[in-house]
C-alpha cells in the first residue's frame, strides 16, 4: 500500500474501533475510571511523601509533578497507539492470526498497531496534561508559542522513546511467545523517570540517560522548562534519542520478521 | 501459475527441559531437534484449476501452503506463484491471493459483517464501485444479505464461513488457497461452499488450491489431486486415475460365528482389518471373486453376516495413506 494511504487507512481502523468501544459502553467507562483512579493512587504517594519531606533532595512539589507529568504524558502516547505490542505474543503468534498480516498487502506492524488504538491511555492523557498545566502554573512557566512547540516535540519524542523500546522487546514473541515479561523488566524502568534522576545513584541516572533513555523523556526536558540550567544534549537530546532508538528498534523488528519467516507459530 | 520445486521445510523444535534449570539451559546451551514437515516437493499447477491437497494429520499440507502464501520461507528448494517469489515479494503476491484458515477467522470478531468486509476492502485497496459489485454479487452467491448487520461473534460457523469467503475474495485475487474451508460444517453447508468454489472457478477463472479431510469436498470439486505422506508427495495426477487403479479392489468384511483363529486367507485378498469376530478383506477383481472369497471363508467357518463394499474414495485414499500406491505403482 502506498505510504500515502495508510493515515487514512488507520483513520478507519480507529473509527471502527470506538463503534466497538460504544457497544461495550461499560468496559469503556470502567477502563478509563480505573486508570484514573491508578494514576490517582501514584499522585497521592508522591503528594503524601512531599508533604512530609517539603523538599525531595531540594525539589518542590510543582517541580517534581512537572516531572511525573511529563513521563505520564509520553506514556500515555504509547499506550493509546502502541498498547497492542504487548500482546503480539499471546494474541498473534501464539494463535497463528500474525500469519494474516504477511498476506495482506500492508505492513504488518502498521497493521498490528492499527489493529487496537487502547482507549485506557486518553486517562493517562487527560492526568498528565493537567498535571504538567498545575505544575506550569506554579511554578510560573509562560506558554509562550516556542514554550508550546518545544514542549510538544519533547512529549512526542517521549512517546518515541517508549514506543521503540517495547517494540525492541515485544520482538521476543518470535522466539518466546509471550513476550511480556521481557517486555516488563525494560519498560518499568520508566518509574525512576517519574522523579529527579538526581536523586538517585550515579548509576540509575547513567542507565536512564544511555542505555534506556526514559531520562530524555522527562527529566532533562523538565529542568529545561523549569528554567533551571541544562545541557544542550540534555535539553534537546530527546528527538535524536528517539529518532535513533526507533531505527535501532525497526532493524530489531525486521531481524525477527525475518526469523518468523523460518518458523512460523 | 504455481510452481514448487524441491520444496523442503525443516522446522527447528528446541528441546527444553523442564523448570527454570531447563530454560537457563536452553537458553545459553540450546539444543533443538528437526523436524522436516515437507520435503522435496514439486509440483506446477496451471491457471484455472482446482487442485486438492490431501493427507492425513500432520502430513505437512498446512506448511506447504504457508511457504506458497509467503508466510514461511522454504527450507530448500524454490517457489514461483506469477512468476514472483511471495516471500520476498510479499505485498505484490498478497494482493493477487486469498486465504482461508478454516481454523480460524480474519474478521473483527465484534464488528459487523458490512464493516470487517469494508476494513478489508480498504486494506486491498478495493474502489468502492468494484466492492458495491461484488457485496451485491456475493449478496447472491453466499446469500450474505442477512449476515452484513450482523457481528461475527454472533455467527454459526457455517455463516463464518461464508463471511470468510467473502472476505477473502473481496480483492477478487486470481488465486486462493482454501486451508479446510469446510472444517466443522454440516452438509447443507458444506455443498453450498462446493457449489461457491466451484462457481468463481468457472466464472472468474480463479485458481485454486484446497486442502481438506473431507473427500466429499475432493470428489466433487477437484480433477487433480495431490496426496503428501509425511512430507513427501505421494502422488500427483487425476482423481479419475487413482479411482481406477484402486477401482479393481473391493472390500468385503464378515463378521463370523466362533473366534477367527487359524483362519487361512483365500488367494488374492488380503487382510485389512481382523477382530475377535470380525474379519475385513480386501480382493482384487481382476484375480478373484466376491463369491469365490466368500465360499473359501465359508467352508471354514460359519458366517452369520457379510458385506462387501463399492471402492469409494475413502477406501483409496486409506490404501494408499497405507502405501498401497507404492505396491501398485
Ligand atoms: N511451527 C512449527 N514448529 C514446529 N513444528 C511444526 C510447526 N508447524 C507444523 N509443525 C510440524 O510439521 C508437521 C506438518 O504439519 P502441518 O501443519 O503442515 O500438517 P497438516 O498436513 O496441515 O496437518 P493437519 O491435517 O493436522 O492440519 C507436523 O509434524 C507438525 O507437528
Ligand atoms: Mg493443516
Amino acid at each position: 500500500m502506498a505510504l500515502l494511504n495508510y493515515p487514512s487507512l488507520y483513520w478507519l481502523f480507529l473509527k471502527n474501533r470506538i463503534k466497538i468501544l460504544m457497544e461495550y459502553r461499560m468496559n469503556f467507562l470502567i477502563g478509563a475510571t480505573s486508570t484514573i483512579m491508578i494514576q490517582g493512587a501514584g499522585l497521592l504517594t508522591v503528594w503524601v511523601i512531599m508533604s512530609q519531606i517539603p523538599d525531595l533532595n531540594g525539589w518542590t512539589l510543582p517541580q517534581v509533578l512537572l516531572i511525573y507529568g511529563l513521563i505520564t504524558l509520553s506514556k500515555s502516547i504509547n499506550h493509546m497507539f502502541a498498547d497492542n505490542l504487548w500482546t503480539l505474543g499471546r494474541d498473534y503468534v501464539r494463535t497463528g492470526a500474525f500469519d494474516r498480516f504477511m498476506v495482506r498487502p500492508v505492513d504488518p506492524l502498521f497493521h498490528l498497531l492499527a489493529d487496537r488504538f487502547c482507549h485506557d491511555g486518553i486517562g493517562n492523557f487527560l492526568v498528565g496534561g493537567v498535571l504538567v498545566a498545575i505544575a506550569a502554573a506554579r511554578l510560573g512557566i509562560v506558554w509562550t508559542p516556542g514554550v508550546i512547540v518545544y514542549f510538544a516535540v519533547m512529549v512526542l519524542s517521549g512517546g518515541v522513546i517508549f514506543i521503540a523500546l517495547n517494540l525492541m522487546t515485544c520482538v521476543s514473541a518470535f522466539w518466546i511467545m509471550d513476550s511480556v515479561p521481557v517486555t516488563r523488566v525494560v519498560f518499568e524502568m520508566h518509574e525512576f523517570a517519574k522523579y529527579p534522576l538526581s536523586i538517585y545513584p550515579r548509576a540509575i541516572g547513567l542507565l536512564l540517560t544511555w542505555a534506556i533513555p526514559f531520562g530524555f523523556a522527562s527529566y532533562f526536558p523538565a529542568t529545561r522548562l523549569m528554567g533551571l540550567e541544562t545541557p544542550l544534549w540534555q535539553a534537546y537530546g530527546a528527538p535524536l534519542v528517539a529518532a535513533v532508538l526507533l531505527a535501532v528498534a525497526l532493524a530489531v523488528w525486521r531481524f525477527g520478521l525475518r526469523h518468523y519467516g523460518s518458523t512460523g507459530t | 501459475m504455481i510452481e514448487a520445486v524441491n520444496l523442503t521445510k525443516v522446522y527447528h523444535i528446541p528441546d527444553k527441559d523442564p523448570g527454570v534449570r531447563g530454560a537457563v539451559k536452553a537458553l545459553f546451551r540450546p539444543r533443538h531437534t528437526s523436524k522436516t514437515a515437507v520435503k522435496d516437493v514439486s509440483f506446477a499447477i496451471e491457471p484455472g484449476e482446482i487442485v486438492g491437497y490431501i493427507g492425513v494429520n500432520g502430513a505437512g499440507k498446512s506448511t506447504t501452503i504457508k511457504m506458497l502464501t509467503g508466510i514461511l520461507v522454504p527450507t530448500g528448494g524454490q517457489v514461483r506463484v506469477l512468476g514472483r517469489d511471495p516471500h520476498r515479494e510479499r505485498v505484490a503476491n498478497a494482493r493477487d491471493i486469498g486465504v482461508v484458515f478454516g481454523q480460524r477467522s480474519q474478521l473483527w470478531w465484534d464488528l459487523a459483517l458490512r464493516e470487517s468486509l469494508t476494513m478489508v476492502g480498504r486494506i486491498y485497496e478495493v474502489d468502492d464501485a468494484r466492492f458495491q459489485r461484488l457485496i451485491s454479487e456475493f449478496s447472491e452467491t453466499l446469500e450474505l444479505k442477512e449476515l452484513l448487520p450482523i457481528p461475527i461473534r454472533n455467527m454459526s460457523l457455517g455463516q463464518k464461513m461464508r463471511a470468510e469467503l467473502a472476505a477473502t475474495l473481496i480483492h477478487e485475487p486470481r488465486i486462493v488457497y482454501l486451508d479446510e474451508p469446510t472444517i466443522g460444517l454440516d452438509l447443507l453447508v458444506k455443498e453450498r461452499i462446493r457449489a461457491f468454489i466451484k462457481r468463481i472457478n468457472q466464472e472468474k477463472g480463479t485458481t485454486v488450491v484446497l486442502t481438506t479431510h473431507d473427500l466429499g469436498d475432493i470428489e466433487e470439486l477437484c480433477r487433480r489431486v495431490l496426496i503428501i505422506d509425511n512430507g513427501v508427495l505421494i502422488y500427483d495426477g487425476s482423481l479419475e486415475t487413482i479411482k481406477q487403479r484402486f477401482g479393481k479392489y473391493r472390500e468385503i468384511t464378515f463378521e463370523t460365528a466362533a473366534d477367527l483363529n487359524g483362519l487361512d486367507v483365500p488367494t488374492g485378498a488380503d487382510v485389512l482389518e481382523k477382530g475377535g469376530r470380525t474379519l475385513s478383506l480386501r480382493f482384487d477383481r481382476t484375480q478373484t471373486s466376491a463369491s469365490r472369497v466368500s465360499a473359501s471363508i465359508m467352508s471354514q467357518i460359519e458366517v452369520i453376516d457379510l458385506s462387501l463394499k463399492e471402492p469409494d474414495l475413502s477406501m483409496v485414499v486409506k490404501q494408499i495413506y497405507q502405501g498401497g500406491l507404492k505396491e501398485t505403482a
